[in-house]
């Protein structure tokens, strides 16, 4: 299990390395100029040649490749072009928000995918299973940020039962130091977490629908309702137990989609996380802050891999004996 | 909208009703053409598909307006729907309906388009990997773990923001490239069971050609799954395209496609509501029934529901 | 369906903290004249809170509650002489010379930190101002000026090279005062990514408070303000993605003010609610299709389109003009005579120009040479067809809208015209470096156009802001006249109309709007003032009177 994991580790560091390698390949194939920032009037030529001497981009590429990759060991992510401040800093403060909003994303997919899959399988090819699956379906196939636009306009703009974006209450919460506050954080979070959540849900539902009849058809499952266990006990004790396995593969794979779901949802909702950070750094050529989210992004994503990895590993004892 | 354009418009769907029909007839014998129609859902996404097909094709007919014409900016722009205009016009004075179907060309297109090249570069690659295998396997594997590990919407924004501006072949292209990772780990694995079976051995110790092996002798073995993602994969992509052109990124003005749609109706959907919600429904509608035929599909196509 | 339940649960429970909140917040809090909150929705952020450095109108609102002019502009907005102008840092001044001008600044003026403001406060803010290096964008506008030294530490000198009507203008509207003890250590090309920046310490009627990135900025009342106590307690400026997010939360309660309403659907929104007023004002900005008259990437050759100053005045005629303004702005912003906005002394809708006449312009083209010899709709010329880029920022719904009709218009004329739509950023970036055919831009206007006509449309704007490098000896002759005409107001009035009249003949853009302003506030907030240079000028003398507090104006944080 340790060499398998000490193995699994150093392939996705190796898949990092390559991620930034590309980046920073694509943006330099791109030919940025740092002195685009300026509003309105221009900067100077003498101001324009002394940023790019500031940020080296008059060196060869390979030495800039070189100093970024070196930078980068030492926890350094650059400056960034357009907010005049420290890439990380500004990562730093993004962060935390989509983990929030992603997380909680997660929590709604999981907890409703998997009531809706257990209550469609209960009910397989009846009217309540047609209907909820299309439904989901249909839910499952809308453009996220169309979803995102069409609750906030229904919840937020018609009903106002939500705000219609932001972090939180400027006015009586700056600071999230209270439990009102929390509750009023709570509030602006439900409508960009539920978009997420909701399309998340659909496939969820889905795929354990789909999971949870594999399974029983099952011998063991047959065998429990031959004992005479009421149905509701066979399907949630006996099979739902045998269908969570793939789910938890899912669980460490649904994490990097939502994260790049959020790039639009958050887009949409005003919400100040890494996605609409990397959005707009892209759309300004921002490219130290590009390069950084895009880093962050591949670590999630290859993260979320190896949890599950480990998740299936540690849920089926099979894997073990066969990865060792 | 003219007597005629409503007739052609009830022509195509009848023409889809026909289609579905027939597919059915001819495919009904078998058991995985049964196993495909007892989707309940099945035979009502395919007359989706196969009515905004026609209607995409036969364009010029169903519709009163060339896409892009604004018929008058000044006194019909954000026009409620009405008989006229039966989806209403948008800020501009475009007739929504008319740019609907011309822009069911596009976004269709764009999906048909971009997946073909998924499909093609996957087939190759997943081919190439799980024939030769060794370093060949290896190299292309850690490619594809590189590509899975960079969110799809967050390249292609890269690629496409970055550089001034990018033609739609150009980013169809893109698109296409940015989604053969999942296929071509799929075929690779299909590969691999399939040729260790003895009819590949055999055609292997006859000396045939690798390409030759590949095309003739694996590839039909590993169809089924190809398929199926390649239903998924265009819904997917239609959705990526909307995204996009949410961002001000996807199809270039003044071409209509669903997704710029939306995007162009968004800014007066208070006034205007029809503008952006009918291009928004129609993607839903068009990606669902995709999901559904690529669902039906996973099941007919599946040899072992054969026993089930 | 139980998808929804969770939802409502959710939403009860929050609404329970909600109610929570108040409940707590009504013990205790604010009261009396100066307890108001003011909440700014806005669909800008600001780039950097340093003025010397950054000309977005968002930077502008904000940096002005933090930073004093020596004088400010009446509510008159004369810009001719001194006599109209409010004393703000500068309590006096006086003239020694014709050109030398003395500014006796108020001995009560401080810095945040405590340390008062001084004269050398002045000589480095014009040092900073004009030093090519920082590359103010108001540095040209300093160019009269030929000194500033100091007398002694609150006595300030203004040497200027010559005469001339708006002397004192120039002198007090284009500095913010800055802390000289703060900022003399910071490296001159580096200014714009000064910690100062995103952290500033000011001697305005507001302190800095805080910064968050995409989300909003804070500022406080400074109760010891030397001018007078601000009424509003709190100015928050929220951030949303776009203008028409900005009057949704406006509406949606989370915001009170929006200082631009921009379409007539916003006004028409916001203005029938019964919680807000509307305050219309004039409008400061101007936008038209700039042409590229130099090829794209090389200034030294003409543009192979739109360096024929013929064809450039067809695609001016082709277009109509006020169907188009119809269509974006509706009521709301009129067809500009020339490079002007509504502020400006010099509107004067009598200003010759050229008309909309498509069959002119049809007839001119096709004498140029192109026709639809393919017959695929688009006019080409031997085996050329007809065609450009058009540049538009995506951050302007405006612009973009435009941009589309546009379009269409020229395509019906048989010109094939495809859009660049691209970051704002991007966008000025592209524009500076002339990697352009033709784009749609917007100037917001001094209320004079002394410093903007020249450095828009003049040699003196080359690389800087005259985009597409128009140049015409005699236009510039008729500008310098009309800034340096002593005499009177009417005849200087005169020669600028002669010198847009000039302009217009060579059709170096198409003037598209020229915007008229309206704000919404919520209506509890009184005395709402707006001076139409710059509506947060005032801000400081906007209260919310004690009767109409709400809880979010009480609440202690």
């Amino acid at each position: 299990m340790a060499a398998w994991l000490v193995r699994r580790l150093a392939a996705s560091i190796a898949i990092v390395w390559a991620v930034v390698t590309l980046t920073f390949v694509i943006v330099h194939l791109a030919h940025g100029s740092p002195c685009g920032q300026s509003d309105g009037r221009p900067v100077a030529p003498e101001t324009c040649a002394a940023l790019i001497r500031r940020f080296g981009l008059d060196r060869p590429i390979g030495i800039q490749y070189v100093k970024y990759l070196g930078a980068l060991l030492r926890g350094d992510l650059g400056e960034s072009l357009a907010l005049h401040r420290p890439v990380a800093d500004a990562l730093a403060e993004a962060l935390p928000n989509t983990f929030t909003l992603t997380l909680t994303a997660l929590v709604i997919d999981f907890a409703l995918g998997l009531a809706l899959g257990v209550y469609q399988a209960a009910r397989e090819r009846r009217f309540g299973d047609i209907a909820l699956g299309n439904a989901a379906l249909f839910v499952n196939s809308m453009p996220t940020f169309w979803l995102g636009l069409v609750l906030l306009l229904l919840l937020a703009q018609w009903l106002r039962l939500f705000p219609v974006g932001g972090l939180r209450d400027l006015v009586l919460c700056p600071r999230m130091d209270s439990l009102p506050c929390l509750a009023d954080f709570a509030w602006h979070l439900t409508l960009p977490a539920l978009t997420l959540g909701l399309v998340g849900a659909a496939g969820t539902a889905r795929y354990q629908r789909a999971a949870l009849l594999e399974v029983v058809r099952q011998d063991f499952v047959r065998t429990a309702r031959a004992k005479g266990l009421p149905e509701r006990r066979v399907l949630l004790v006996h099979a739902l137990r045998n269908a969570l396995l793939p789910l938890v593969t899912l669980f460490g794979l649904t994490f990097p989609f939502l994260l790049t779901g959020a790039v639009l949802v958050e887009t949409v909702f005003a919400w100040p996380g890494m996605g609409r950070l990397a959005v707009t750094a892209i759309l300004q050529r921002d490219y130290p802050v590009v390069t950084a989210a895009a880093l962050i992004a591949s670590v999630m994503v290859v993260l979320g891999n190896l949890l599950a990895d480990v998740l299936y590993g540690v849920a089926d004892p099979r894997i073990r004996v066969r990865a060792t | 909208m003219s007597v005629w354009n409503w007739l052609a418009v009830g022509g195509a769907a009848v023409l889809a009703l026909v289609a579905v029909a027939e597919i059915r007839r001819r495919t009904g014998t078998g058991s995985s053409g049964r196993r495909f129609f007892r989707h309940p859902s099945a035979a009502p996404a395919l007359f989706v598909l196969a009515f905004f097909v026609t209607v995409a094709l036969a364009a010029p007919l169903v519709t009163p307006y060339r896409p892009y014409v604004q018929i008058d900016i000044t006194r019909l722009a954000n026009h409620a729907p009405s008989t006229q205009f039966p989806l209403g016009t948008d800020p501009f004075g475009r007739d929504v309906w008319s740019r609907l179907v011309y822009g069911a060309r596009i976004s269709l297109g764009i999906g048909a388009l971009a997946m073909l090249v998924a499909v093609t570069t996957g087939v190759v690659v997943g081919g190439v990997a799980g024939y030769f295998r060794r370093w060949v396997d290896a190299t292309l594997m850690r490619l594809v773990d590189v590509g899975l590990a960079m969110p799809r919407v967050f390249m292609l924004l890269m690629v496409v923001a970055l550089w001034d501006h990018v033609p739609l072949t150009v980013l169809v292209l893109l698109i296409g490239l940015t989604g053969w990772f999942g296929t071509s780990r799929l075929v690779r694995a299909e590969v691999l069971s399939v040729r260790e079976r003895e009819f590949v051995a055999a055609a292997r110790a006859l000396g045939a050609e690798p390409a030759r092996v590949i095309l003739r002798h694996v590839l039909p073995n590993a169809a089924a799954p190809i398929i199926v993602s390649a239903a998924l994969g265009i819904g997917n992509v239609m959705l990526l395209e909307a995204g996009l052109s949410f961002l001000g990124l996807g199809v270039p003005s003044p071409a209509p496609s669903w997704g710029n749609m939306i995007a162009d109706g968004w800014p007066k959907m208070a006034v205007a509501w029809w503008a952006s919600t009918f291009p928004g429904l129609a993607i839903s509608l068009v990606v669902m029934a995709l999901n559904a035929v690529g669902d039906a599909l996973r099941d007919a196509l599946d040899p072992r529901k054969e026993t089930a | 369906m139980p998808t929804i339940r969770p939802t409502r649960r959710l939403t009860a429970a929050a609404l329970a903290g909600l109610l929570l909140v108040a409940a707590c917040a009504r013990k205790g809090g604010c009261t009396g004249d100066y307890c108001g909150t003011l909440v700014i929705a806005t669909g800008g952020e600001p780039d950097v809170l340093l003025p010397v450095v950054s000309d977005r109108a968002i930077t502008r609102d904000v940096t002005d509650q933090l930073f004093l002019k020596l004088a400010d502009l009446g509510l008159s907005g004369n810009t001719v002489g001194d006599e109209d102008f409010q004393p703000l840092l500068a309590e006096r001044w006086e003239w020694d010379t014709p050109t030398t001008l003395v500014f006796h600044l108020d001995p009560r003026a401080r810095w945040e930190d405590g340390r008062a403001v001084t004269a050398a406060d002045v000589a480095f803010t014009y040092d900073i101002y004009t030093d090519s290096l920082v590359s103010s964008p108001f540095r040209s506008s300093l160019r009269h000026i030929a000194a500033v030294t100091t007398r002694d530490s609150l006595t300030v000198v203004f040497r200027f090279r010559q005469r001339y009507p708006e002397m004192f203008y120039d002198a007090v509207y284009h500095m913010r005062i800055l802390p000289s003890h703060l900022l003399r250590e910071v490296p001159r090309s580096q200014w714009r990514s000064a910690a100062f920046g995103r952290a500033p310490v000011g001697d305005g009627p507001y302190r800095f408070v805080a910064w968050r990135a995409g989300e909003s900025l804070e500022l406080s009342a400074d109760s010891t303000f030397f001018l007078g106590r601000p009424h509003l307690r709190r100015l928050i400026w929220r951030f949303t993605p776009d203008q028409q997010v900005a009057v949704t939360q406006l509406i949606a309660g989370d915001a009170d003010a929006v200082e631009v309403l921009v379409t007539p659907d916003n006004v028409q929104r916001a203005c029938a609610d019964a919680r807000l007023a509307c305050y219309p004002y004039k409008g400061s900005a101007y936008g038209y299709v700039g042409f590229n008259l130099a090829a794209p990437g090389d200034s030294t050759k003409p543009h192979p389109l739109f360096g024929d100053r013929e064809l450039r005045r067809a695609l001016f005629m082709t277009v109509d003009r006020g169907a188009l303004l119809h269509n974006v702005f509706g009521d709301l912003a009129k067809v500009p005579p020339g490079p002007m906005s509504q502020l400006s002394w010099t509107w004067d809708p009598e200003t010759r120009e050229l008309p909309h006449d498509s069959a002119r312009a049809a007839r001119t083209l096709t004498r140029l040479g192109w026709t639809d010899s393919d017959g695929d709709g688009i006019r080409d010329r031997d085996a050329h067809p007809l065609a450009f880029r058009l540049l538009v920022p995506t951050t302007s719904a405006v612009r973009r809208q435009y941009a589309r009709l546009l379009q269409e218009q020229f395509r019906t004329m048989g010109i094939d015209v495809q859009l660049d739509e691209v970051d704002f950023s991007v966008f000025n970036e592209r524009a500076r470096a002339g990697r352009f055919d033709a784009l749609i831009n917007a100037w917001n206007t001094d209320p004079t156009p002394s410093s903007g006509i020249p450095q828009s449309w003049t040699r003196a704007g080359f690389g800087r802001s005259n985009y597409g490098r128009y140049e015409n000896p005699a236009f510039e002759r008729l500008v310098d006249r009309a800034v340096a005409s002593v005499s009177s107001r009417a005849e200087a009035k005169r020669t600028w109309r002669a010198a847009i009249e000039m302009l217009n003949q060579d059709a170096p853009g198409i003037f598209l709007f020229a915007t008229e302003n309206v704000a919404a506030v919520h209506k509890r907030v009184a005395d709402v003032r707006m001076r139409p240079d710059s509506w947060s000028a005032l801000v400081r003398t906007w209260r919310i009177p004690a009767d109409r507090l709400t809880d979010r104006d009480r609440v202690e944080r």
